[in-house]
């Protein structure tokens, strides 16, 4: 790995990254700054009754006691912890196989695992909720006639959340194993061959060069699937309807029954900045655990 | 200046074209069934234009949330609303939608049952004029009953259903079940038994908690004593149509609403051995009514023709010719109480292989409680659907328990109080 | 091939084949609803086989709907905003990636941040915004305006901009280039693959957004497919054969596409990553 190239010289317009930059924060302070300030103060009102009072305690209180509050965040924690790892150790298996001169048709591969993310939300939880129905399923027809028992997949608390992680998998394993593919191609070959010459088996040398060289790579997207994880919303909403109970209700689920089924704007906004605030220190202690240097400087 | 005048014949053109249109927004079969009623509200208004837009139950929704938040902005002259999710609307937004007092509104109130009338007025206010109901009933399978040996006329109390479902299991080994219960996705179930037995939420003028009140307790027994006898299959929307398209549910526990739902969605076999029956009671000669769902016309307040929206509606909803078309047209069920009695009414259905099923169950409005869903509607019902599925999961050592613990939630959330 | 290696390969295609049909299988399922009646794609067990309504299922979807015009909306909108973004997105990157100036480090740590922001936080003052204030309900620009700054698309390209050569770009300073001919004729040029990376994913994005396009779009002729086709979930009915042949429609022409082009995509999508 070379280490980050900086622009070495000092540029002669001090003045050409700024024009760079501003059809970007143009649109930004316009469409981002103002909402995003705009919800920060409402997350301070009491949006329950007309007229609208300033009253902090409101919903920041009411949040570190709200029940339901912790469970949703206690289920998105699960889903990041289980699911995202699994993903992207699947992911990583499928860009190796990608990779491989072993595999033929790479392009039917490649399009196959890639193809769901092309799916709009609605079809795709029809589908799905579909496809897991208890007595009339595919999913359970598969496991029984192997001789397994059918699952309740969305009417028990533990089967929904693995539904639920399925289902992201299914959706994001492709993006993340092609993501990862553009990183296993730019390893240099002549480390594999030394470590062949070196005595070192495809396992040893999986774990030796192809994940320690793919680390920066990873760490993307372990960022963006934490991210993306932290804002999940389509799968619970529209294939477990978060249910049974609130066993599959996330953080974005819940801010979006406050802020769009009950006018609760101002709990809502809470809500979202503690969104905001957990997935920023996700983000560090990741970029900080797996090695910063890689993402940025 | 002559320029000057011609402005002004098209300004005065441009606002007579604008004045004589009406945009209507509703979701599905509410298109139809409000577009039937344009010829005759034209009859009174010839030239009036009527746009009936379907955007969707969800859209409407988020819709009006949005122009509503925006100060009125963008909204229809014409908007439908759920009866539950109503005044969420009046409590949050009361300048968006018009007063209809201003309009005349009162006359209408002796027309519709209290418990439609009980979430569209705030105070002295009228927001909104009650269009359909949804009287719940039983919707059941004449043949699968019959081979069971079930007799629908004995089943008067749900300890009958729970009989007749236990029969039902083991004629068909436990594969027909006698009903669906959305079990951890919603709790209509529990709305539609404690309705009957007039307890909900909150007390009728939306103040209190009620709860873990005596009526609601007896809707959770219910509810626990059916699931435990294993009658009831636990299915969301989708797999209840699946279980009732594969004659593996013989029962359905819904509002009247439902039979249009039915009539589409079974396969054309099933039609004709269909049959309604009231809502069983929750003791020997209990009430045999309750609702659940429903929804309401508004005029927003930024409608340009207030008046002649109003006409629309009035025209629409409290016409017993108009009501009638679109119950037997488009299976929507009139709120309007002077067609109980109507002998149209007697029409059979054939779907439904025959049975003039309106009668019956449009005979059951007048004895419907009323309750109030508050704007903390949704909140309250978040928490219900969460406490019943643990509830019937055994979670709880009794009713009581459970809605006491609900109750302390639902405080928790909105900030009302406990009835005592 | 050695006989190992031949055997290796066989067992990589028995487990890939089987797993590659397995992520398929929604998406054929969903081709073949689409030809079925609205009863039958709810059937237990599943029809596999395509049906004949594929005709009267497009007519249910069309019907008062005016799909055809919704597709219209959904292409002239995810181009002109590809295009677009991608362009903004590509001069923000190259700031960061090959600038030195004041502030480069706080303004990109805010392009970060905005990505942990949940949209729904903005959802309503953007509304007001661009619905009152800027009067924009109901046109396309409502729906490309607010995602021009897409924060993720900054951060693939800056990323990308990364392996830009400086050398390059100062010899063309010398030669006498300004800096935008620098960037459209050299930079633009190099970053072809990924720009294509981008321009796939903020056109994904924006194709599948659902959310805002139905809180700005009340009228009928402005529709985008996805709330078209979400106008088709009713309250007590649902519109399965016109929801699958809408999504069909959408979905096809997308996948042939990402055959056709997935060289580029794979090249560009985080070339710069790695290369840093």
């Amino acid at each position: 790995m070379t280490p980050p190239k900086s622009p070495r010289r000092v540029r002669r317009s001090t003045l050409a990254p700024y024009l760079f930059l501003a059809p970007f924060f143009a649109m930004f302070a316009v469409f981002w700054v103002y909402p995003i300030a705009y919800s920060f103060v409402l997350s301070f009102l009491n949006t329950r009754r007309r007229p609208w009072t300033f009253d902090p305690d409101f919903n920041w209180g009411r949040l570190v006691q709200d029940e339901f509050f912790w469970n949703a965040l206690q289920n998105t924690m699960i889903i990041l912890v289980v699911q995202v790892p699994l993903m992207l150790a699947f992911a990583t298996l499928l860009a190796v196989a990608f990779g491989s001169d072993l595999l033929k048709a790479k392009g039917f591969f490649r399009f196959a695992f890639f193809a769901p993310l092309v799916l709009g939300a609605v079809p795709y939880s029809a589908v799905f909720r579909l496809i897991f129905n208890e007595q009339y399923g595919i999913l359970n027809f598969g496991l029984t006639s192997i001789g397994l028992p059918s699952v309740p997949w969305l009417f028990e608390s533990t089967p929904a959340l693995i539904t639920i992680m399925i289902a992201m998998t299914w959706r994001w394993t492709g993006y993340n194993a092609i993501i990862l593919l553009s990183g296993l191609q730019s390893i240099p070959l002549a480390l594999y061959e030394a470590a062949k010459i070196d005595g070192a088996g495809p396992l040893q040398r999986f774990f030796r060069i192809t994940i320690p060289m793919l680390r920066p790579v990873l760490l993307f997207t372990f960022v963006l699937s934490t991210i993306g994880t932290l804002q999940l919303f389509t799968e619970p909403w529209l294939i477990t309807n978060t249910g049974p109970g609130n066993a599959t209700e996330t953080l974005v689920t819940y801010l979006y029954k406050q802020g769009f089924r009950s006018f609760n704007f101002g709990y809502a906004s809470a809500i979202a900045y503690t969104v905001a605030i957990i997935a920023a220190i996700f983000s560090l202690l990741q970029i900080r655990l797996v090695g910063g240097r890689e993402v940025d400087r | 200046m002559k320029r000057i005048a011609a402005l002004t014949i098209a300004l005065l053109l441009a606002g007579m074209a604008s004045a004589q249109t009406l945009t209507v927004w509703v979701w599905d079969i509410n298109k139809p069934a409000l577009e039937s009623t344009i010829a005759s509200f034209q009859e009174m208004h010839p030239g009036a234009e009527v746009v009936v837009e379907d955007l969707g139950n969800q859209n409407v929704y988020d819709r009006g949330l949005a122009g509503c938040a925006a100060g009125g902005f963008d909204m229809p002259d014409v908007y439908l609303v759920e009866n539950n999710e109503a005044q969420v609307f009046w409590s949050q937004f009361p300048d968006c939608f018009t007063d209809l007092r201003t309009l005349g509104g009162e006359e209408l109130l002796p027309l519709f049952p209290d418990f439609k009338w009980a979430e569209l007025t705030e105070g002295d206010a009228i927001f909104a004029v009650p269009y359909d109901s949804g009287p719940t009933a039983i919707f059941y399978r004449t043949d699968l009953y019959e081979q069971a040996g079930i007799d629908p006329t004995s089943i008067q109390t749900w300890a009958d259903f729970r009989e007749a479902g236990t029969a039902l299991n083991t004629t068909f080994d436990g594969t027909v079940k006698m009903g669906a219960i959305g079990k951890g996705q919603d709790d209509e179930w529990f709305r539609m038994l404690a309705n009957q037995a007039g307890c909900f939420y909150f007390d009728e003028a939306g103040t209190e908690i009620t709860v873990n009140q005596p009526g609601c307790v007896s809707a959770m027994e219910t509810m626990k004593d059916l699931w435990d006898a294993s009658v009831l299959h636990p299915a969301g929307w989708v797999e209840q149509i699946q279980f009732l398209q594969n004659d593996a549910q013989a029962s359905s526990f819904f509002g009247s609403w439902y039979g249009g739902t039915l009539t589409a969605e079974m396969p054309a076999e099933q039609a004709g051995s269909w049959g309604v029956y009231l809502t069983p009671a929750l003791e020997p000669g209990g009430v045999r009514a309750s609702n659940l769902g429903g929804s309401a016309l508004a005029i927003p307040a930024s409608s340009d023709n207030p008046e002649l929206a109003y006409d629309f509606v009035v025209n629409a909803l409290a016409d017993e010719e108009n009501q009638l078309e679109i119950l037997f047209e488009y299976g929507l069920t009139p709120s309007l109480l002077s067609l109980q009695g109507n002998p149209a009414l007697n029409q059979g259905v054939d779907f439904f292989g025959g049975q003039a099923i309106w009668q019956d169950i449009l005979g059951t409005l007048g004895d419907v409680p009323a309750v109030s869903g508050t704007q903390f509607f949704q909140e309250a019902r978040n928490v219900m659907i969460v406490v019943v599925n643990d509830y019937l999961d055994g979670n709880y050592a009794s009713a009581q328990e459970a809605l006491d613990q609900a109750a302390q939630q639902i405080a928790a959330s909105t900030g009302l109080p406990i009835a005592d | 091939m050695s006989r190992t290696r031949l055997l290796q390969s066989i067992a990589l295609h028995a487990v890939m084949l089987p797993l590659a049909l397995l992520f398929l299988l929604p998406i054929v399922w969903m081709l073949i609803a689409a030809t079925l009646p609205n009863n039958e794609i709810l059937a237990a067990p599943p029809t596999l086989l395509p049906g004949v309504h594929l005709a009267e299922n497009w007519r249910e979807l069309n019907n008062d709907l005016n799909f055809t015009r919704a597709v219209v909306n959904s292409v002239g909108i995810s181009i002109i905003f590809t295009v677009t973004a991608t362009l903004v997105a590509a001069m923000s990157g190259y700031a960061f990636a090959k600038f030195r100036f004041a502030g480069r480090g706080i303004l990109f740590t805010i392009v970060i941040a905005a990505l942990t922001i949940p949209f729904e936080v903005r959802a309503i003052p953007q509304y007001l915004l661009v619905a009152r204030d800027l009067g924009l309900g109901n046109t396309w620009w409502a729906i490309i305006l607010p995602w021009l700054a897409y924060p993720l698309g900054v951060f693939f390209m800056r990323q990308n901009m990364l392996s830009v050569p400086s050398d390059l770009l100062e010899a063309a300073r010398i030669d006498g280039a300004g800096e935008m001919r620098i960037f459209a004729q050299i930079v633009l040029p190099i970053m072809r693959p990924a720009l294509a990376a981008v321009a796939i994913v903020l056109f994904l994005f924006q194709w599948n957004d659902y959310f805002w396009p139905l809180l700005i779009l009340s009228q009928k002729d402005a529709y985008t497919i996805p709330v078209a086709l979400g106008t088709l979930v009713g309250l007590t009915r649902v519109s399965w054969g016109g929801i699958m042949v809408g999504t069909a429609i959408a979905t096809l022409p997308f996948l042939i596409l990402f055959l056709w082009l997935q060289r580029y995509f794979i090249a560009g999508i985080t070339a710069g990553a790695i290369k840093d």
